[in-house]
């Protein structure tokens, strides 16, 4: 009851977001150091990928079908034998999916959290990601960059492919609930994203599968309401700082909380949450433009998704903010420093926020029911006509949960994205930041007093919460809702 | 020759277990002005052969005759009420019937003029701005019926239009039909209806065909004579008489 509310307002908030309160903690009870920063890696990853297994998990012991439940009342199966024979079979496909997706999750966040720059001393953790890092931010070398972007990419697919697709395929039978799948192309015949183009005789009563996302989303959306959410928000920020003063104990004294808003940046929040907005703005609607693009073309035609799905495959492997030095270290050299962050950044949130996108369009186009398709086609509707009258409206609902979840995302990469702390003698041994929250939020957690700061950071955390929430409940809610009708009953 | 011929129509389904045979050699006539109610097991392939009718399904051999035409596409002189009612869910009532006109290119104020007046005639009048969410089933299928009327197709398809509906309002819908095919301004004169509702069939249809267990094959073909209007026989031996004929038909062909 209590959990869960926490559990999704933490969700709400980015995980880079309370990265810095997280290295806080730790550099503080271990009095600096490399193992504050190693514990603070695997607490973030924990974090991040905490969440994907927590969701499935409940959401699988929820779908646990009445008729079941029943059933194995009626035969008397209770007690430790109920758990055995109903719960525990039906977890397994979600958690195999949740520890999948949070495997992929884990190495987006790898890059951030294997180097960090913090009060100005650069700390790394030996590994992948750090030395990627390196290689882009130290030695400004673009081909070692490349390879090791490379490797890693083959690291992912190579485990998604051998490792997780197989276990899923096999958790996958007798399911209740469809399971996601990660890969669109090659191995496989699980029947979420591709219904299996069945014989109609088939087809008749079988239930319309949607990509698990949306189903959690929306779910998601529907349980609480934005004043318990508010409460929640204001009751764990409470509770970081209830944290923070017993372990850290010097923080909160009234010093910290003058120098919070003193800050002579903090009078330009208002722009630069515009600016930040701005920038997630811009990329959501060209992955919006180009995924809805793809996905349709992919959905209806096999020759495209011959090429769309190979490329989502990889695409999504790929650990974004792995892109990100990459990108940076090119478009710098192209453009020079800021305009080359400021085009890293936004092509870096597209290539982050498309995925998500595009997974959804291809997964409601592909379950757009026979029988509305059939309509179209004895209606006379053919191409941009279809498009408009049946296509698009039969998709939106997927197109507002794709863009939850793209925003979701692209709040994480912006954060990271704002801000390049490192010292790079190219750009004259300065830090090179875009304007904007994502970097000011960076700033706060990540530099010495008088910046750097906790109180304005639990500050600036509720701000990007704030906006997270109110998005929610003035945008995509009522989207959902009215959206909502057009879901073909079947 | 009738209206609508039926030629030797084959079909076989590929599926990841292999081949499955759904309809095999298929031949069946339907005359103007005749309702045709194929009836047959569920999984027989009685809705694919409609749908080879309306030209959204290709037969592997065979052929469908329209006026001795051969019929491939899907076309305004055939319509087609579904069994889930097929109405778009992001269209009011109203717009659901005017789209079909619009597309065929009607202008906009007098495909609203003849869907307004398709609604009243089966009924709907007050419920043109209703989104199909909000009807009810019987109204759905309603508007079902409007769309496919509007369209004044000389044949019109039916797949098992009420076998999703509680029976009371199904039987509503029945005489509905029945009604409405008799209004002499109705272009549409020619029915072909799916079902496996034997009693259904024999109510409304002039002729019974029945079909085999899968892959599909026609096995019987009974003529029912029974006057009409139908609702006064319903309690009457003859109407019986045909149930049973019918049904021994289907029992045989197991």
């Amino acid at each position: 009851m209590i959990l869960i509310p926490i559990i999704d307002l933490l969700q709400s908030i980015p995980i880079l977001g309370y990265f810095p309160v997280i290295i806080l903690f730790f550099i503080s009870l271990f009095h600096g150091g490399e193992m504050g920063i190693e514990l603070s890696a695997i607490l973030l990853l924990f974090t991040s990928m905490a969440w994907a297994i927590f969701f499935g998990v409940i959401g699988a012991v929820k779908g646990i079908p009445v008729n079941i439940t029943e059933a194995a009342q009626g035969f008397g199966v209770t007690g430790l034998k109920y758990t055995r024979h109903v719960i525990l079979p039906a977890i397994v496909p979600a958690l195999v999916s949740g520890c999948t997706l949070a495997w992929c999750d884990g190495w987006f966040f790898m890059i951030a959290a294997e180097y960090v720059v913090y009060l100005g001393a650069t700390y790394s953790v030996p590994g992948l990601g750090s030395y990627l890092a390196k290689a882009a931010y130290v030695y400004n070398d673009l081909n070692l960059s490349v390879v090791l972007l490379i490797l890693i990419t083959a690291i992912v697919l190579y485990l998604n492919f051998l490792t997780w697709h197989p276990l899923l395929e096999k958790a996958a039978t007798g399911t209740y609930k469809p399971v996601l799948r990660i890969g669109l192309s090659g191995l496989g015949k699980l029947a979420v994203i591709t219904p299996r183009i069945a014989p109609r005789w088939l087809r008749i009563g079988d239930r319309v599968h949607r990509p698990k996302s949306i189903v959690l989303a929306s779910k998601w959306l529907k349980r609480y309401t934005s004043q318990e959410k508010v409460i929640a928000l204001i009751l764990s920020l409470i509770g970081i700082f209830v944290v923070m003063y017993f372990e850290v104990g010097k923080i909160p004294s009234a010093d910290v909380f003058e120098q919070a808003f003193k800050d002579p940046e903090f009078l330009n929040l208002p722009m630069y949450v515009a600016l930040t907005m701005g920038r997630l703005t811009v990329a959501y609607v060209i992955s919006l433009g180009v995924a809805l693009g793809m996905g349709v073309l992919a959905a209806e035609h096999k020759r495209f998704a011959a090429v769309f799905y190979p490329i989502y495959d990889i695409g999504q492997a790929v650990p974004i903010l792995a892109l990100f030095p990459i990108f940076f270290v090119y478009f710098s050299r192209l453009f020079g420093g800021r305009i080359g962050l400021e085009t890293t950044a936004i092509l870096v949130l597209v290539l982050d926020m498309i995925w998500y996108m595009f997974l959804n369009v291809v997964g409601a186009v592909k379950s757009i029911p026979s029988e509305i398709r059939e309509v179209g086609r004895l209606l006379g509707f053919k191409g941009l006509g279809r498009i408009i009258h049946i296509v698009i409206p039969a998709i939106l609902p997927a197109i507002v949960t794709g863009s939850i979840l793209s925003w979701g995302t692209g709040w994480n990469t912006i954060i990271f994205a704002e801000y390049m702390p490192y010292e790079m003698e190219v750009y004259g041994g300065q830090p090179l930041e875009l304007p904007g929250l994502g970097a000011y939020l960076d700033k706060t957690g990540y530099l010495p007093p008088p910046k750097g700061n906790p109180v304005r950071l639990l500050f600036l955390l509720g701000v990007v919460a704030t906006i997270v929430l109110a998005m929610e409940g003035l945008v995509w809610r009522r989207l959902l809702k009215k959206f909502e009708k057009y879901r073909v009953e079947i | 020759m009738g209206v609508l011929d039926i030629e030797h129509v084959t079909k076989v389904f590929e599926s990841e277990n292999g081949k499955i045979p759904v309809l095999e050699d298929v031949s069946v006539s339907v005359k103007e002005d005749e309702f045709l109610c194929l009836v047959g097991p569920s999984g027989c392939g009685k809705s694919t052969l409609l749908r080879i009718v309306a030209g959204l399904e290709r037969a592997d051999s065979g052929q469908i005759l329209f006026h001795g035409q051969p019929q491939l596409a899907p076309t305004p002189r055939i319509t087609m009420i579904f069994q889930l009612f097929g109405l778009l869910p992001w269209k009011t009532s109203l717009e659901n019937v005017t789209v079909a006109l619009e597309v065929l290119g009607v202008k906009e104020e007098s495909a609203e003029e003849t869907a307004r007046s398709y609604l009243r005639m089966v009924g709907l009048e007050g419920f043109e701005n209703t989104y199909p969410h909000d009807l009810s089933g019987g109204m759905k299928q309603r508007v079902g019926i409007a769309r496919a009327l509007a369209l004044q197709p000389e044949v019109l398809l039916m797949d098992e239009p009420f076998s999703s509906l509680d029976e009371l309002t199904a039987k509503n819908l029945r005489s509905l039909v029945m009604d409405l095919r008799r209004r002499s301004e109705l272009s549409t004169n020619t029915f072909i209806m799916v079902s496996h509702n034997v009693e259904e069939a024999v109510f409304m249809a002039d002729r019974v065909a029945v079909m085999s267990p899968r892959p599909g094959k026609i096995i019987g073909d009974v003529k029912v004579d029974i006057p009409r209007p139908r609702l006064s026989y319903l309690r009457d031996p003859i109407y019986f008489k045909y149930v049973d004929e019918v049904v021994s038909v289907l029992e045989r062909g197991k």
